[in-house]
């Protein structure tokens, strides 16, 4: 018992306010501790908008720069995580929005939208889900295939996808984050996770 | 109006039905669709599973090189003395 929390002290995660008095007066044994304990969480964030290795540690290192820059902004009160994890966000959004055109080829989401009848039906036979969501956890071929649908997406859909079912935001907040009416937030939700079932779908089919 | 949903007005409603933010008349209306349409049941247990699994991603342990971590350490330390 003794031991394992004298080692838990030694791997010691600083407390909030030793970080941010640490930031402020530019200690660099704080920033190094500040690297170590969060440029891990923050790297799985940004992960989730864009999985170009290089970006991503683009994105980080602006993050990590911007939290020391803006630190005297921040109120103490409030919890230093969430408001790190907004800045990361920010700045993914950011960036995709200004790279979008270069690199993203256009998919079309019509092609990977259920198919109806004329009379509003679904068409037969309809696929029956094959796996527990949990199974993504161990099965981490599935989960390649999940992050690979989800970066695949037009970052018009990504980001509101990313934020509602990885980040859990309610969709009020994703729209005024990204500056979109609600009804269009959720619409564009909507239509991402119809597409990633179908690209799901695909998957499932070609390994029966 | 019709009193019946098709299973495509069903679909386009799913997500405010799985959060719950159907007018209850409409939340009714999509209840007595489900009851008689067994392809629409699966798929909206394929719609939601798949949100889920989505959800289940957040958890998901990335590793950070060690090297980049270092490189963000000296970078971020050159930063902070050019101020
Ligand atoms: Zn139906």
């Amino acid at each position: 018992m003794v031991i394992f929390s004298l080692r838990q002290m030694r791997a010691k995660e600083l407390g909030q306010q030793q970080i941010i008095e640490g930031l402020k007066s530019h200690d660099s044994e704080i920033v190094d501790d500040f690297v170590q304990q969060f440029s891990r969480p923050l790297f799985g964030i940004i992960l989730n908008y864009t999985k170009n290795p290089s970006d991503a540690e683009e994105i980080l290192q602006d993050t990590l720069l911007r939290v020391i820059r803006k630190i005297d902004t921040f109120r103490q009160e409030s919890d230093l995580w969430p408001w790190m994890k907004r800045i990361a966000i920010n700045n993914s959004i950011m960036w995709l929005r200004k790279n979008r055109s270069i690199r993203q080829r256009e998919v079309h989401l019509e092609d990977f939208t259920p198919q109806f009848s004329e009379d509003g039906h679904l068409e037969h036979p309809i696929f029956s889900w094959p796996v527990d969501p949990e199974d993504i956890i161990l099965n981490t071929e599935l989960a390649s295939q999940l992050y690979e649908a989800i970066q695949s997406l037009p970052f018009e859909y990504r980001t509101p996808l990313v934020l509602r079912d990885i980040e859990g935001y309610p969709v009020k907040q994703i729209a005024s984050l990204l500056g979109l009416k609600e009804a269009t937030a959720k619409t564009r939700v909507h239509r991402a996770r119809l597409f990633l079932r179908e690209k799901l779908i695909k998957y499932f089919e070609g390994q029966a | 109006m019709r009193t019946l949903f098709n299973c495509k007005e069903c679909v386009d409603l799913l997500m405010d039905y799985l959060e719950g933010n159907l007018d209850p008349e409409i939340q009714k209306k999509l209840d007595q669709h489900f009851a008689a349409c067994p392809p629409c049941v699966k798929f909206l247990d394929s719609y939601r599973a798949c949100s889920e699994m989505a959800q289940q991603l957040k958890d998901q342990q990335v590793r950070i090189p060690l090297e980049l971590e270092n490189r963000l350490k000296a970078f971020l330390k050159e930063e902070i003395k050019k101020v």
